[in-house]
């Protein structure tokens, strides 16, 4: 096990590596003079050349990219901002909370509703509420979550006065809306998880057991069947809080949430590149991190996946003994 | 699909001589999820195709003394900021959130099966390369990669596509060449191989075919998920841009008018909340017709 955990984390580092690779030549090769949009368009051309030279445009592709290859992976530094001169990795650890606080209230609305409609949705196997709750699942997948953002921002803060429209003036009650319309994707997939997931675990024999020995139903459907059924639900979570992380930047640019999302986007606009490499380049990293966990939380709510592990690391023992 | 329906005995017979596309046909028409869906979705596909004859208004008419109407038997939708016809715009829209959808899907998966199927016939180190190589594409989060690629190319119609299939590349390659590495076990494999077959005709006219079910249905699929991401992007301008009536970019101009006009973000939305639904209907529907457990 603790092997495994070493060879992935290893492994990230050829990952980071070719990330940062990617990332950069994609910005090199943009089209557009960054120092045109950085100076506007009454710029000299003296003034031009001197910002050129001064972020070193005019050097070769590969001696810039090995720069910045050291100042990444050897220096740990992720420059500054072009535009604002402002440390990144600073920026980072300023807005990186914002898009986790929505990532994770986002997770707590997706789950807390989408468990108990799949729970409902497998104990009524093949009865209205198992079809009406699928085809809210449905939906919750076919709707774009910019348009529900709109919707509910028409709706509760325009109509009702509810509810902020845009920022974190508000603490989290400015995450609600946000975290609304971001969460019908992964509210959906756990439903349909859950309710395939719990239609596998009702059959099993030890819940016959307990409801032949007098178990209460209550008891029997959340105590014995979800506390087995959890195990895919747990790392389906783990999955889509990756996919949140990543996929929220529309919904920050919606509600004006100055996360990871929004910064990389304006940054792209303005063509401010060590912003958008660093972004890339740490976000890939963090979702790299959190993939390995997922598969190690995996592992430990499973007693047979660690098993497999053992096993095979047995495997290897055996054979290298013969 | 109506024939299969009513088929009589000897046709049937002759069906399931035939091939193995009328069994899942015919599977597929007991679903009647699917069958919405694919109905729906080709009146979709007609209404966007014949839009320059059925639209009761050209895309970008202006009647500014008639803009911000609400929906009335002359304007079905009502009309936008400009006064121009929603309905048309959205049937007009169509076209280009439909067409990028299908034609992204297409190049992904063809690129996909090309990476997919080297590495899963050839294994080894041509398959660890490969593998490492789309590690690094998917270590950058899916919708992040898509923006900075659309970005880098710069808006339009093509450039979209091409950022919205490299992004789903990896994911359908993986996708073959697991179904692969299952497959070129069977021992039909074995003897194509002993009977001196070239590793293209193998590859190609043996295992391709036997491993396209997950990716029939993984692609309509993708279709769906890929409108909504290029709606998307035409949202936060990316992408196909604000004029031409692509469904995202008219939710994106329709948003700062969304106080004093809902109806504008309403209609835009709804085409491709229901084209991804029905999309979904007929993926669903594809993967149990597909499903060799429920052969019978």
């Amino acid at each position: 096990m603790g092997r495994y955990i070493i060879k992935r984390l290893l492994w990230m580092i050829p990952i980071a590596l070719g990330v940062a690779i990617l990332v950069f030549t994609l910005m090199t090769f943009t089209p557009g003079d960054p120092a045109q949009t950085l100076l506007g368009a009454t710029a000299t051309e003296e003034d031009l050349n001197a910002k050129r030279e001064e972020l070193g445009l005019n050097d070769p592709y590969f001696v810039r990219l090995f720069d910045y290859l050291g100042d990444v992976f050897i220096r740990f530094d992720l420059g500054n901002s072009w535009i604002t001169s402002v440390s990144i990795i600073d920026t980072i650890k300023i807005r990186m909370p914002r898009t986790v606080i929505l990532t994770v209230v986002t997770l707590i609305i997706a789950f807390g509703l989408g468990i108990p409609l799949g729970v409902l949705a497998a104990t009524h196997q093949n009865k209205w509420q198992d079809s009406v709750s699928m085809v809210l699942a449905m939906i919750g997948v076919a709707i774009p979550n910019f348009w529900l953002a709109l919707l509910l921002v028409v709706a509760f803060s325009v109509k009702l006065r509810w509810l902020p429209a845009m920022g974190i003036e508000m603490g989290l009650i400015s995450y609600i809306l946000p975290a609304l319309s971001n969460c019908t994707g992964a509210l959906a997939n756990c439903a349909r998880q859950t309710r395939s997931s719990m239609l596998d675990v009702i059959r099993a024999d030890y819940i016959t057991t307990a409801r032949s020995k007098g178990v209460p139903e209550r008891s029997v459907i959340y105590k014995h069947a979800l506390k087995n059924a959890l195990i895919p639900i747990i790392t389906a979570a783990g999955t889509a809080f990756g996919r949140l992380l990543g996929g929220a930047m529309i919904i920050e640019t919606i509600f004006d949430i100055p996360g990871m999302g929004t910064y990389i986007i304006g940054s792209l606009n303005n063509r401010d590149y060590p912003v958008v490499q660093g972004g890339t380049i740490f976000l890939a990293i963090v979702f790299s991190i959190l993939m390995l966990l997922v598969d190690l939380l995996y592992a430990a709510v499973d007693p047979r996946i660690k098993a497999q592990y053992a096993s095979s690391k047995k495997r290897k023992k055996v054979k290298a003994n013969a | 699909m109506p024939e299969t329906k009513t088929a009589p005995a000897p046709q049937q017979h002759k069906a399931k001589k035939k091939s193995e596309f009328m069994r899942v046909m015919r599977q597929l028409s007991k679903n009647k999820l699917a069958m919405i869906g694919i109905a729906v979705l080709i009146i979709e596909i007609l209404l966007a195709a014949l839009a320059p004859w059925i639209a009761p208004y050209e895309y970008d008419k202006m009647d500014i003394p008639n803009a911000f109407a609400t929906p009335s038997a002359e304007h079905l939708f009502g009309t936008d900021d400009m006064g121009r016809d929603i309905f048309s715009r959205v049937l007009y829209g169509g076209r280009y959130s439909i067409s990028t959808g299908i034609l992204a899907v297409l190049i992904s998966t063809v690129l996909g099966i090309c990476v997919g199927s080297v590495a899963g016939y050839f294994g080894g180190q041509v398959d660890n390369i490969i593998m490492r190589l789309l590690d690094i594409i998917q270590a950058i989060p899916g919708m992040l990669l898509m923006i900075v690629i659309a970005s880098v190319l710069g808006p339009g119609f093509i450039n979209t596509v091409i950022a919205l299939s490299v992004g789903s590349i990896p994911a359908s390659a993986r996708m073959l060449r697991a179904q692969m590495l299952k497959e070129r076990e069977n021992e039909y494999i074995e003897a194509s191989q002993s009977i001196n077959c070239s590793k293209f005709r193998i590859i190609f006219s043996h295992l391709l075919p036997n491993c396209m079910s997950p990716m029939i249905v993984s692609s309509t699929m993708g279709v769906a998920q890929t409108i909504t991401t290029a709606a998307g992007l035409s949202f936060i301008g990316l992408g196909v841009q604000p004029p031409t009536p692509e469904w995202g970019a008219m939710l994106s101009a329709a948003r700062q008018f969304m106080r004093q006009a809902p109806h504008l973000i309403i209609f835009p939305g709804l085409a491709i909340a229901l084209t991804v639904l029905v999309l979904n209907f007929v993926g669903d529907g594809l993967r149990d017709a597909l499903d060799p457990k429920l052969k019978n």
